[in-house]
């Protein structure tokens, strides 16, 4: 949206607010979260880990759920698991993602234990609830680079 | 919990402000907020020196500033001596209510006044502007995940574990139809009624969610105002009440992605799923402080923005067992002609959603006043309100009756 002069708006109709399309797929990594991003750029799959509790954690995970403590460190895992659920999108939430309908979003739950938002692609499927599913890096329509999970026949 | 607070507190007074995109003015949630609040204190008959504490809901997402309430009193130029945002997504409006039902019982204040007001519909686009507040931007969005697709992720799994099939969601989106019919401010009452078979045949968003089975946007903006007060001056100084006979609250994850990441308390105790939430921790709260069970309700309003979320929600809120919702639909449970009145303005699929608001326990008071703008349940007496927001996060319950119960 072009800014118009001050002068050039009807103050009475007010102008149309925006959100969505500065914020939709924005990628803005968190200091907690650095390590997970270091490794997607080395193509390598890393979850947060309790070395006390020996239990893998969402890569966000800023405490340990089980002892408390802050001294999670990030460690990679070979990024095998099923599909836990998922949608296939065929309305986009935003211009970028229009060309790439339909796709499919969902959750993977990984060996370790622990659930990832992600894209799942066929390879070659088909994409269903408890179907087997490994890791792969693309550039997504945003152009980041993000891990996405291959589905593979049950 | 130990609580004596069931029915100690009551509605005196409400008020509602409600514009449509296509209207001739653009009218901002504040304006709205004003004109519902000023109207819930005349319904009341007090003066505005008199409000002891203001709640609001969370900030409207046309009007963001930061601390809203701060905005609204302002403009209202009252001195609450207790006043915050209540936020909790969608389930923080009904927040508002129960968190004056604690001061007031406390004794703390006399009067409350609970504001929400939302103009997204006339401001904004809310798909895309949902999508980004509902995922999480970091490990969420960049997948594009649109807003449906978050709820399809419960959907998919919900479905798969009970054996709900698409024409058994879809009878929520015909009989919400039906009661949208009969309002006068529902969104899709112009467009006539629907069938099972629309429903199936509506353009897919997100698998297994079609077009029918969503909510609709509000097409403009509603705020919503109550008055509350103690039994003691709701008896002596008004002339009717609405009883708050019970309420609770449960909020589990804010992603859904974290939500398969979480464990260790009601109602994921032992490990995750995404068919059970909120809903069931905060309805056996309310029905616990309330006295009441499932077969006291006479009438139900859910906020839940899918079809398949509203069965899901028909089961948490205690109306049929875990896994039945859709049998207990398609069987004639919520049939607008003899079903339990569900959504009775029509739900967020037919009547529409504003972002946030009160308006669902604007219209259950009116009900059990025998006041109903649309299709007045006979002899409505008692009625739960149950307030969702986040993708199936957040969760109020709220149970209002026509007379004090205990």
């Amino acid at each position: 949206m072009s800014a118009a002069p001050p002068d050039a708006i009807d103050w009475a109709k007010g102008m149309d607010l925006m959100a969505g399309p500065y914020f939709v797929g924005l990628y803005q990594p968190s200091p907690e979260t650095a390590g997970f991003w270091d490794g997607v750029k080395q193509q390598e799959l890393r979850l947060k880990h309790c070395a006390r509790c020996m239990r893998f954690f969402h890569p966000k995970r800023i405490v340990c759920t089980d002892c408390g403590t802050t001294d999670l460190r990030f460690r990679a895992v070979e990024g095998h698991g099923s599909v836990y659920s998922f949608s296939e999108i065929h309305r986009a939430p935003a211009p970028e993602f229009v060309a790439s309908i339909p796709y499919t979003v969902g959750v993977v739950q990984l060996n370790e234990g622990v659930c990832l938002f992600t894209r799942f692609v066929a390879d070659p499927g088909p994409i269903r609830i408890g179907a087997p599913a490994s890791v792969a890096f693309r550039k997504l329509e945003q152009g980041t680079l993000m891990p996405i999970f291959s589905v593979h026949a049950a | 919990m130990e609580t004596n607070i069931g029915s100690r507190i009551a509605v005196v007074g409400i008020g509602r402000a409600l514009a449509w995109r296509s209207d001739s003015e653009r009218k901002t949630p504040l304006q709205l907020g004003a004109a519902a609040a000023v109207e819930a204190l005349r319904d009341a008959g007090i003066k505005r020196g008199q409000v002891g504490a203001l709640f609001t809901g969370r900030t409207p997402q046309a009007y963001m500033v930061l601390q809203y309430n701060q905005a609204l009193l302002n403009e209202l130029k009252i001195g609450p001596t207790f006043n915050t945002e209540v936020t909790a997504h969608g389930g923080g409006a009904l927040g508002t209510l129960q968190l004056a039902a604690v001061a007031l019982h406390a004794g703390v204040i006399d009067y409350a006044l609970c504001v929400t007001n939302e103009a997204s519909g006339i401001w904004m686009d809310q798909v895309t502007s949902n999508a980004a507040w509902e995922g999480d931007l970091q490990f969420e969005a960049p997948y594009g995940a649109s807003t449906p697709a978050l709820y399809a992720q419960f959907a998919s799994r919900y479905m798969h574990e009970y054996g709900v099939t698409p024409s058994m969601c879809a009878k929520v989106s015909v009989e919400n139809r039906n009661w949208a019919l009969h309002h006068p401010h529902a969104a899709m009452r112009a467009k006539g009624p629907i069938t099972v078979a629309d429903v199936l045949a509506s353009r897919m968003i997100a698998t297994p969610l079609r077009l029918l089975d969503c909510a609709v946007w509000y097409p403009g903006g509603i705020a919503t105002a109550m008055v509350l007060t103690r039994a003691d001056i709701a008896k002596s100084a008004h002339r009717r009440a609405s009883w708050i006979a019970g309420f609770g609250q449960c909020s589990t994850h804010e992603w859904v992605g974290e939500r398969m990441n979480s464990w260790g308390y009601e109602p994921i105790q032992n490990g995750p799923d995404l068919v059970h939430t909120g809903a069931g921790v905060a309805a056996r709260q309310a029905y616990a402080m309330s006295g009441l069970k499932p077969a006291d309700i006479d009438l139900v309003q859910s906020s839940a923005p899918f079809s398949f979320a509203n069965l899901m929600m028909l089961e948490e809120l205690g109306f049929c067992a875990p896994g039945e919702g859709g049998r207990f639909a398609e069987s004639g449970g919520i049939d607008f002609a003899g079903g339990l009145p569900f959504n009775t303005m029509g739900g967020y699929l037919s009547f529409g959603q504003v972002a946030q608001g009160l308006y669902n326990l604007h219209e259950t008071i009116q009900q059990v006043w025998h006041e109903a703008e649309g299709f007045q349940v006979p002899d409505a007496r008692v009625g739960m309100v149950h307030g969702h927001g986040g993708p199936m996060a957040c969760h109020s319950v709220m149970i209002v009756s026509r007379e004090q119960l205990r």
